[in-house]
């Protein structure tokens, strides 16, 4: 899920870098020197694994794993996803270099609302549902907000973009579902194999001890 | 999907000469500019300037298109929506839906000045080094940390698009296919889990060579940036056209999109 050059009004392109900014300031606070390799390299598994399609009926979608880039680095995840859109801009036009701002903060921010989703599961008992549940919620909503971002950003830029913004937000019905699933079973996996890359994981211990 | 956007970084054009520094600063406000324009012709214009920043670049066609062809897939739905759903009166109708050639002509003007955008984006990337971009990025004020990010990721991406293909060998040989159904979706899930976790592992060998190497948060780059008189005509033209086109925009010398662009 893109916005193109050349569709939105220099107003919403400057909110949107201006919101990046601010949004990189504070989820960049306190940033580690040993943080830097490690939200890389993470950043590149997800570029390249938005790569990927998956058939759908007669047409296939790519994953966006937004929300997964959330329940895994927290707040870094913004970052990591404005890393990632600068670079799909930078290396083959999708999206653009004008709307690098808007687009960060329409995925940046999903990854946000799914890690806040994400941690909310400490409230309920833990078990083997858990997690891909929670993971499969936070991934399917942080789609959603995105669409809502997305839409709102067609909207103020014109009344004549209504009907295309409607129909932008049903194209994504499908990737939600979708991502809710992969993420989910994602979530499932990485809770089994290597819990210590999920963010706010605090009783990893407990699960290792015999 | 080729992805080495530097692939070209070699060849020896007026373009590839000039200054980084310079080049991204002009050509950056060039495609800023563009993307505020509203008149078709002044956007016209644009693109045509974008083609000859091509042509002095001497990037082959089958390497732009890569990039084109994205646009294109993203922005056809919008020559069937908006000249359907233009708010306004209605030149036509098309079995009772009103078809409005503002809106038409609203998304021929999106379609090429993102075309244009990305063309020029093409004429900056793909005419230098991709370190030496980010170096100049950094030289420009862009911050340190993301600028250190980026060269990673980018090293990275290349990494990972191999281990992805073995993966996905793998298990092709294990007889997986890919349909539209619950399991796949499972399957794809796990998939993306390992990838991650093979990567993570990644990180925390790369970071203990990088500490023995030296690392203290810093790159070091032997490479040096000296622009001169020639760097700043090349800026001054680029600068001059999209000033002027701004100019005529702002003086309404052509008709513009009736509803909001401002």
């Amino acid at each position: 899920m893109h916005i193109s050059d050349g569709i939105l009004s220099a107003p919403v392109l400057t909110a949107g870098f201006v919101g990046t900014a601010i949004l990189a300031g504070v989820t960049l606070r306190k940033m580690d020197m040993e943080e830097i390799p490690k939200i890389s390299v993470i950043t590149a598994a997800f570029f390249v694994a938005s790569l990927i399609h998956i058939p759908l009926g007669v047409t296939s979608v790519h994953l966006i794993l937004n929300g997964l880039v959330g329940i895994t680095l927290g707040l870094r995840s913004f970052p990591a996803i404005m890393l990632a859109v600068a670079l799909q801009a930078l290396l083959f036009g999708h999206g653009g270099v004008t709307v690098i701002g808007v687009n960060s903060i329409m995925l940046g921010g999903g990854g946000l609302v799914a890690y806040f989703i994400w941690q909310l599961r400490h409230r309920f008992p833990s078990g083997p549902k858990r997690e891909p549940i929670f993971g499969g919620i936070a991934a399917t909503l942080s789609v959603v907000s995105s669409g809502i971002v997305l839409a709102l950003a067609l909207v103020t830029t014109g009344e004549e973009f209504k009907a295309t913004a409607g129909y932008a937000l049903l194209a994504h019905v499908p990737i939600m579902i979708i991502e809710g699933i992969v993420v989910g079973a994602c979530a499932g996996f990485l809770a089994k194999v290597k819990p210590e890359i999920l963010a706010g994981q605090i009783q990893t211990g407990k699960r290792n001890a015999p | 999907m080729p992805l080495d956007i530097d692939r070209f970084a070699h060849l020896e054009t007026s373009i590839h000469r000039w200054d980084p520094r310079v080049k991204i600063l002009s050509l950056g406000i060039f495609m800023f500019g563009v993307a505020v324009l509203k008149a078709l012709p002044l956007v016209a214009i644009a693109l045509i300037m974008a083609m000859i920043f091509i042509k002095i670049t001497d990037l082959p066609f089958h390497f732009i298109y890569n990039g084109l062809k994205w646009v294109a897939v993203f922005l056809a739905p919008f020559f069937i929506i908006m000249p359907f759903s233009y708010p306004g009166e209605a030149a036509f109708y098309i079995w009772k839906l009103p078809f409005a050639w503002e809106g038409l002509r609203l998304a021929t003007l999106i379609f090429v000045k993102a075309i244009a955008i990305v063309m020029t984006t093409y004429a900056i990337f793909g005419s230098a080094r991709f370190d030496v971009s980010m170096i100049a990025l950094q030289h420009l004020k862009c911050p340190k940390v993301i600028v250190q990010m980026l060269l990673f990721t980018y090293r990275y991406i290349f990494v990972f698009v191999e281990e992805m293909k073995r993966m996905d060998t793998a298990m092709r040989c294990r007889g997986f296919v890919m349909k539209t159904n619950l399991n796949t979706l499972y399957v794809m899930g796990n998939f993306v889990g390992t990838l991650l976790v093979r990567s993570f592992e990644r990180t925390t060998r790369v970071y203990k060579a990088m500490l023995s190497k030296g690392y203290q948060g810093e790159f070091h780059t032997m490479v040096e940036f000296s622009a001169g008189w020639k760097d700043f005509l090349k800026a001054a033209l680029v600068l001059g056209v999209i000033i002027a086109l701004l100019a005529s925009e702002l003086l309404g010398i052509f008709r513009q999109a009736v509803f909001g662009w401002y």
